[in-house]
């Protein structure tokens, strides 16, 4: 259903990674994200697999939810692995016929960039599966806190993210609804041409923006009721705190990038 | 002999073939006669909303076959297109489907997209105005000024104009205070007697599907618990409450009266036969 | 004597006149009415009766064009009261997707207190209270937006209770609900009334949720046509069915029968019928 839908969705738990500082998991993310980019071999790459897995494991987020995330990507994993193994050329060839051969460098990239594409995901959808989103944007409203010097309204910024996680399933519900409906009264969405599809869909846009105004004004009496006024003065309930639990996870990515680097210089550049 | 609306072995799964597939309809049967009035009850999550998401093939079945007044929709564009027009599905909240400048405008959306030439077109919005009470002279508003019943009314009315064989109701009346919804009953009432055109109307009062429904279906974790006259569903009111359901509360009262040992029908659905017989009842026992 | 939390003396609400220069519509005419401390009152009236923009006065939302508004002894007079005022009574809407902000039931039920600037641990203790009191505690690490529509009315109440106010206005907080849904959170509602004490104002056009108040009080075309006790009110059968109101079956079913006093619930109704055929059946 398309309630399901896994877009940044926690998964509740209380595992280290689950209590961990979302600061610390944030901008550690943000570095091992980079930290895949400079893997350059396959036993750089094979640390960073490592690291990944152990990352799950402490998670205790089950593999099924870890799948979940990937599954959105296959159809890109399986294109960059086509455009590799046949664009890719160097090395021994193992293959050859009319104008398409594939060769040793090839297969080698493919192999090592769909590796890279699944790490990544991997890695920041554990984030999203340990943090709640409200934390997630407390955190980078705290990290991008600085920025107020220069009159930036980053506590707004924080609330309008929260806001568009919060009604992104509410809306595509709503979409769905508007579509039933038009489709039940013959709406013809599926076929002609692109001039006739962009005027099919103006039963759905109207509604749409119609349901989407009343909302954003019910949203804000909402707020108003619950004595929202902005930023100022405002407290909250889940308090950040590094603690020990974060240095060492600090410690460990660093050893990790660490490792990575020695890796890239004392074997051969695949990449 | 054909049916307007058949079912056999209908299964629906969401999300089918992943390991997170959920069977929201399982081995339907079923069959609606031409000229029946029938109301479908159930809790949220029942499965009435797919089950008639499936009358005019919105929803395909995952396994069985839905045949519409003897045409199997199978894959063929034409036939799925055509029972769109056959059943006229009108969802919860319809008001929120509106879009067309003009309430005519938006009546005539159904009938304009059935290709009927503009003159046809004309005198079915005229009509379905007519049917839901919407005075003529709001058919040149915008649907947005409209209030919330009229809105109501006119949503409706986009799907009469369709002249549908089969009229499906999704909680026609939801969010109604009593007289509107009364409103809304007496309209349905009335298009069926002018109209002789087959209904179904889910809804979640108990009392508006006795007064109003000559079959009942309920519909429970997606199979068709129960299938029968009004007397029939409601004459088994532990079973209903097992399923979350309930009878009508003047129901509820007979019964009670039962249970405590008085001589008392319990398949009374209206104020006014309850109180005929509990005159006759209360008259006979203090002689006068 | 009885406090008073709300008073309204003489409201006007006239929204503003269109563009066009439409004059724009009255939704309330010169309404008095006095809420008290503790009290459970239902306002009754059919779509469009003013009910909902009555409501909206009374914690400062709307306000109004004439008259006045106070609230726990403070006049309505300027928006930094209207702050004030919303600590005293909370307001859960008709639209629960329309008011949970946050992504995770107990972030959403923190909001409020969150706004207010009450200490973490504070809003913590808050917050666990009031989804154990809404029984929601369960579900507190859930996702709104998986939640069942009678579920999701309950966070919302869940986040006015964390706010401690004497008050709280629900707009019909049912009506998009279904029954077992109106059923949970009829029942929280009156929960809040006799367990925790506080004042309820419960707007609505089910007569089976009015019959549960102290006090109901019956609106159309923005004005107060009717105030009294549920038994008084639906008494007049015939004059709610005017106002496109109605009365419980079995409120209608006694009154058939020819009984003076009257009866409210099935089980008020099954009681006076039997007492009526003496006791004991065979």
């Amino acid at each position: 259903m398309i309630r399901d839908i896994t877009f940044g969705q926690y998964y509740p738990g209380k595992s280290v990674l689950h209590r961990m500082d979302p600061r610390m998991k944030l901008v550690l993310t943000f570095a091992m994200i980079v930290a895949v980019f400079i893997c350059h071999n396959f036993y750089a790459l094979a640390l960073m697999v490592v690291f990944a897995v152990s990352a799950v494991l402490l998670s205790r987020v089950p593999l099924r939810m870890i799948l979940k995330s990937i599954k959105p990507i296959l159809i890109i994993l399986a294109f960059t692995a086509v455009l590799n193994i046949f664009y890719t050329k160097g090395g021994a060839t193992y293959f050859e016929w009319w104008k398409i051969s594939v060769t040793e460098k090839g297969v080698n990239t493919a192999i090592f960039t769909v590796i890279r594409i699944i790490v990544l995901v991997v890695i920041s959808s554990l984030l999203t599966y340990t943090t709640t989103p409200t934390m997630l944007t407390d955190a980078i409203e705290r990290l991008l806190s600085p920025l107020k010097i220069f009159h930036i309204k980053v506590h707004t910024l924080a609330m309008m993210m929260t806001l568009a996680l919060r009604f992104i399933p509410t809306l595509i519900e709503e979409i769905e609804r508007i579509m039933n409906a038009q489709k039940a009264r013959g709406a013809d969405l599926e076929s002609g041409g692109l001039i006739h599809r962009a005027k099919a869909l103006v039963p759905i846009f109207i509604p749409l923006m119609v349901s989407s105004f009343r909302r954003a004004y019910e949203l804000a009496f909402a707020m108003t009721c619950r004595c929202y006024t902005g930023g100022n003065g405002r407290t909250r309930m889940k308090q950040m705190k590094l603690r020990a639990a974060d240095f060492i996870a600090l410690l460990l990515c660093l050893a990790v990038i660490a490792g990575i680097i020695v890796l890239n210089i004392f074997f051969t550049r695949i990449i | 002999m054909t049916y307007p609306v058949e079912l056999r072995n209908v299964s629906f799964y969401y999300s089918a073939g992943t390991p997170i597939q959920v069977a929201a309809l399982k081995n339907i049967n079923l069959k609606i006669g031409r000229g029946e009035l029938v109301g479908i009850i159930g809790h949220t999550g029942s499965g009435k909303s797919t089950l008639i998401s499936h009358f005019n093939g919105l929803l395909r079945p995952s396994e069985g076959s839905v045949i519409i007044d003897g045409e199997d929709l199978g894959n063929d564009k034409e036939t799925l297109r055509a029972a769109r027009f056959k059943v006229g599905l009108c969802f919860q909240y319809p008001e929120a489907q509106l879009f067309e400048e003009t309430v005519a405008g938006d009546i005539a959306f159904g009938p304009k997209n059935m290709k009927l030439p503009n003159d046809e077109i004309q005198s079915r919005v005229l009509k379905a105005a007519e049917f839901v009470g919407l005075r003529p002279e709001l058919l040149d508003k915008s649907p947005f000024d409209l209030s919330g019943g009229e809105k109501r009314r006119a949503a409706i009315a986009g799907v009469m104009a369709m002249e549908p064989e089969v009229l499906v109701l999704d909680e026609p009346a939801a969010g109604l205070d009593p007289g509107g919804k009364n409103e809304i009953l007496a309209m349905i009432t009335e298009y069926r007697k002018r109209t002789g055109c087959t209904a179904v109307l889910v809804s979640h009062s108990m009392e508006d599907i006795a007064n109003i429904a000559d079959r009942v279906i309920v519909m429970n974790g997606g199979t068709i618990a129960m299938d029968g006259t009004v007397n029939e569903i409601f004459s088994r009111s532990a079973e209903l409450k097992n399923m979350g359901l309930n009878v009508p509360e003047i129901t509820r009262i007979f019964i009670r009266l039962r249970e405590l040992g008085y001589d008392v029908p319990t398949d009374v659905y209206s104020v006014e036969k309850g109180a005929e017989i509990l005159r006759e009842i209360i008259g006979r026992r203090s002689p006068l | 004597m009885r406090e008073k939390l709300i008073e309204l003396n003489n409201v006007t609400f006239t929204y503003e006149a269109d563009e066009d220069g439409t004059p724009g519509y009255t939704a309330v005419r010169d309404v008095s009415l006095d809420i008290y401390k503790g009290e459970f009152v239902a306002v009754l009236g059919h779509n469009g009766s003013g009910k909902s923009t009555l409501a909206k006065m009374m914690n400062a939302i709307y306000e109004p064009t004439e008259g006045t508004v106070t609230v726990n002894g403070i006049l309505v007079d300027s928006e930094e009261k209207g702050d004030e005022i919303r600590r005293i009574v909370g307001m859960v809407f008709q639209n629960p997707d329309n008011q949970i902000v946050a992504t995770i039931v107990e972030d959403d039920v923190a909001f409020g207190p969150e706004n207010l600037g009450v200490e973490p641990s504070e809003i913590r203790r808050r917050v666990d209270e009031a989804l154990k009191t809404v029984g929601m505690y369960e579900l507190r690490e859930r996702e709104p937006h998986k939640l069942s529509g009678g579920q999701k009315q309950r966070v919302a109440i869940a986040g006015v209770l964390a706010m401690q106010t004497q008050g709280i206005i629900l707009d019909e907080p049912t009506a998009m609900l279904d029954p077992t849904g109106r059923e949970e959170v009829l029942k929280t509602i009156i929960r809040l009334n006799r367990e925790i004490g506080i004042t309820v104002v419960l707007i609505t056009h089910f007569m089976d949720e009015a019959v549960q108040a102290d006090r109901v009080v019956v609106m159309d075309k923005g004005e107060i046509i009717a105030d009294g006790t549920p038994r008084e009110i639906f008494a007049r059968g015939e004059f709610l069915r005017e106002h496109s109101l109605d009365v419980p079956q079995s409120t209608e079913l006694c009154r058939r029968l020819g009984f003076e006093e009257c009866i409210l619930t099935p089980a008020e109704c099954v009681e006076k019928i039997s007492s009526v055929l003496g006791g004991a059946a065979q």
